[in-house]
């Protein structure tokens, strides 16, 4: 059974159509690369996925119940996790408030009660040495390197053990060197029985740890298939237009 | 050589530092400084500013400003004696009569009331925050202007206005070496402790820096920024009116023009402190060495027999000099991160680039 099923979504800015009849499916222990050019609506998609938006039509399943996200945070009930392009940071917190932004450790009841800094600063510094950053929970996030920045964007996702990991452009900012370590933990959620949508403008990257590739044009779906049945030369074609859809 | 740990720590202080400094200062200038009347007097008059620089001192860590605070504090005054004093002179009350406790409850929940109106506007109205706290202050200073006439209310011989000055004016106890300290000043200290700990300790005040230092980031991790900003604009609207509660006590008679250009000491006080314009930064301990100071110049200078118009001047050095202070924190930061970026760079060897 698919973990994420969405079908025939359709997402309207006024006047502005960026997602039509799009169907979407991701089953558990697969990478699926979302492929295309800017405005082809990849990011309204992840929006959509992760809660932050809602579809102007369609329908949306995880685990063969329907979803409907009213906010992120629904989203993360059921599973899913999202590091995104602009890795979502607050510079003036530190790592690890940044790490439990929105779903801090609390001791007390409702109103009534007190941020549990001890037991944060240390479950941060446990998933630090887990994705083996140097980056230090009491550390603020304005003093740190991009590779320490996308590892306390990394470590948000590891807070609860999410089921679908959706990684909006996590090479795009890193050095050559970063690159190989962030490809390598992708794969290794893949193979940890996760589901991970890769969201990237490279063909390398995708080509590397993804099982299928997603290419999206002006808001449609115009390719869906296995990597291993297609190459860089095709989803390139996809997405300039080239080609047609296939 | 500093290490980055101190170096943080000591911009961060740095409002103690020169508290105690200028303290020193005055203590050289004026042989009255170091008395407990003094000091008294000093605390006391940071009683008020105080209130209003804690709702202040939220309303900026969200990212945000409120220039209104000034003229609920006079309408919380005004209206609250108004509700409980006879309507003829000398009073110019409204000859309601309404009872004192019931009185102080209708100023704080007016206070909250404007506060979360003037939310509601920045918010669900998308207006610009600057904008409506200007236009709120003079819409509720005209208000006062047009309910009073420009005459003052008074509570006069008048056991139920005592009641109400309560707050301003009864001492609490007396410490030796301070002086004495009035309700205000141990109201003061638990509100700056209470909002210590919510900024510090409590999820609200977690995502208010959040909401400041990258609303988009908040907004995309699930925190309701728009609900957060009502509520601190509310509680700063409350807290201004109780501010002005407790100014009634001190003044008595309440003038139609009371609090008027406070706002301007207001915001020194907590940028001064270490608060952020920019939002984001400061804390509400940082806050209060910024009130302590501000507090203990006007005193300083009164007891000097500086002439009031240059302690007018003076005050404005002093927010300019804040102002100063604030920028050289933000590039000091900056210049401390490219270097930290510069040597994690330099442990990357030349050959991994592209």
């Amino acid at each position: 059974m698919n973990y994420l099923e969405m079908k025939n979504i359709a997402k309207n800015f006024g006047a502005i159509n960026a997602l039509q009849g799009v169907d979407f499916s991701i089953k558990a222990g697969e990478a699926v690369g979302l492929m295309g050019d800017n405005g082809a609506g990849k990011s309204t998609l992840m929006k959509i996925i992760a809660g932050n938006l809602r579809p102007s039509s369609g329908e949306v399943s995880v685990q063969g119940k329907e979803a409907i996200f009213s906010s992120p945070l629904d989203a993360r009930r059921l599973g899913i996790e999202i590091v995104y392009q602009d890795l979502a940071l607050c510079d003036n917190l530190t790592a690890a408030a940044n790490v439990f932004l929105g779903r801090e450790l609390r001791s007390g009841f409702g109103i009534i009660h007190r941020l549990k800094h001890k037991a944060m600063n240390e479950r941060a510094a446990e998933l630090f040495k887990e994705l083996k950053s140097e980056t230090r929970p009491k550390d603020l996030v304005e003093r740190m390197s991009g590779g320490q920045r996308q590892a306390v964007a990394l470590a948000r996702t590891r807070l609860s053990d999410p089921k679908l990991v959706l990684l909006d452009e996590p090479t795009a900012a890193i050095s050559v060197r970063q690159v190989a370590e962030v490809l390598a933990r992708i794969a290794h959620l893949r193979d940890t029985g996760h589901a991970v949508i890769l969201v990237s403008h490279r063909m390398g990257d995708v080509f590397q740890v993804c099982d299928r590739v997603v290419v999206l044009r002006r808001g449609r779906k115009i390719a869906d298939k296995p990597i291993s049945q297609s190459s860089p030369e095709e989803v390139t074609g996809l997405i300039t237009g080239a080609l047609e859809a296939v | 050589m500093l290490s980055e740990k101190h170096f943080y720590s000591l911009i961060d202080n740095l409002i103690w530092i020169i508290l105690v400094v200028v303290f020193i200062f005055f203590v050289t200038q004026s042989e009255h400084f170091m008395t407990e009347r003094n000091i008294s007097n000093i605390l006391t008059a940071a009683a008020v500013l105080g209130v209003l620089v804690v709702g202040q001192t939220f309303v900026l860590i969200s990212g945000n400003f409120d220039l209104s605070t000034e003229s609920t504090l006079g309408l919380g005054a005004l209206l609250g004696l108004w509700l409980i004093v006879p309507a003829a002179a000398p009073t110019f009350g409204g000859g309601i009569f309404l009872n004192p406790f019931l009185a102080i409850g209708a100023v704080l929940f007016a206070g909250a009331a404007i506060g979360y109106a003037v939310g509601c506007l920045i918010t669900f109205g998308r207006m610009h925050n600057f904008i409506v706290t200007l236009a709120v202050l003079l819409i509720i200073r005209g208000f006062i202007l047009a309910f009073s006439e420009g005459a003052p209310v008074n509570g006069f011989n008048n056991p139920s206005a005592d009641i109400f000055y309560w707050l301003g004016h009864q001492k609490a106890f007396f410490i030796p070496g301070v002086g004495k300290i009035t309700v205000a000043v141990v109201a003061t200290g638990l509100l700056f402790l209470v909002s210590h700990f919510i900024l510090k300790h409590h999820k609200f005040g977690r995502e208010l820096y959040a909401i400041g230092g990258n609303r988009k980031a908040a907004e995309q991790l699930g925190i309701n920024a728009n609900r957060r900003i009502r509520q601190v604009y509310m509680i700063s609207g409350l807290l201004a009116a109780f501010a002005g509660w407790m100014l009634a006590g001190r003044v008595v008679s309440i003038q139609s023009n009371l609090g008027e250009g406070f706002i301007f000491t207001v915001f020194a006080g907590a940028v001064i402190g270490g608060v952020s314009l920019q939002g984001g930064r400061g804390t509400m301990l940082g806050a209060l060495g910024g009130v302590l100071l501000l507090s203990t110049i006007d005193r300083g200078l009164n007891l000097m027999h500086v002439s009031v118009f240059w302690v007018k001047v003076i005050q404005g050095l002093i927010i300019l000099v804040a102002m100063f202070l604030d920028a050289q924190r933000v590039r000091l930061r900056e210049l401390r991160l490219s270097v930290s970026n510069e040597n994690f760079e330099q442990k990357v060897s030349p050959k991994d680039e592209v």
